[in-house]
């Protein structure tokens, strides 16, 4: 991503247009500004953030579960 | 969870499957989390073949099911059923035979994208695939999912980026 199009991304983030999905999702409770961290990111990228992410929540619930 | 890795092994053996669910939505650019990776296949024996070979090595076994119970995932037993459950040694892994809101493999592949995930092309399941699939399924979490897929779309049309 350049810093343009990432200027673009922010902008709109901050901005949602009234009436947007945009708006609406941040009205639903969405935090928009993950998406910049996630667009970001190469697919690849994206596909081993999730896997350090439930990797990362499997050996917390294995704690958990010891400690039950 | 390995997503690279299981999308490796479906690649290797050249399954026909597409990724749908959180892990596709994920892939998109959505900030969601799943344990699980989910995937709509092709039914023919000759795919079914493949998906048996390709899973082979990863030791799958049912989910949830009593550990004694027999199972076998291989291609007569994925031609004979549709849904599955799996345990894997890349996690959970599940193979659908439909999608809610698109129908069977041919409908979800029409409705997918190419990504480029590690120098494997994978068909992913698109945002407004995901959307129409979210709404046609309709539990809470599914229609949860909804305003984020929707500001995505319009996210990635307004700036162009995927």
């Amino acid at each position: 991503m350049t810093s343009v199009e990432r200027d673009a991304l922010v902008d709109l983030i901050n901005n949602p247009p009234r009436g947007s999905k945009l708006a609406a999702a941040r009205d639903f409770g969405i935090d928009l500004s993950l998406f910049v961290s996630s667009l970001e990111l190469t697919p690849t990228e994206r596909a081993r953030r999730l896997s350090a992410a439930a990797s990362f929540f499997d050996s917390v619930r294995v704690i958990v579960r010891k400690s039950r | 969870m390995d997503l690279e890795s299981a999308l490796r092994a479906l690649y290797d053996e050249k399954v026909e499957a597409v990724l749908i669910g959180g892990a596709a939505m994920a892939l998109l650019g959505c900030s969601l989390n799943t344990k699980d990776i989910d995937f709509c296949y092709q039914r023919s024996k000759q795919n079914a073949e493949r998906l048996a070979r390709a899973m082979a090595p990863h030791h799958p076994r049912l989910r949830n099911a009593p550990s004694g119970l027999p199972f076998r995932f291989d291609a007569e037993t994925i031609h004979g059923g549709l849904d599955f459950t799996l345990t894997t040694d890349l996690g959970d892994v599940d193979f659908l035979a439909e999608v809610a809101g698109l129908g069977f493999y041919d409908a979800v592949q029409r409705a997918s994208v190419t990504m480029n995930i590690n120098g494997i092309d994978c068909q992913v399941l698109s945002v407004a695939g995901l959307i129409k699939a979210k709404k046609a399924a309709g539990r809470p979490r599914d229609l949860y999912a909804i305003p984020e897929l929707e500001a995505l779309e319009e996210l990635r049309k307004k700036t162009g980026l995927d």
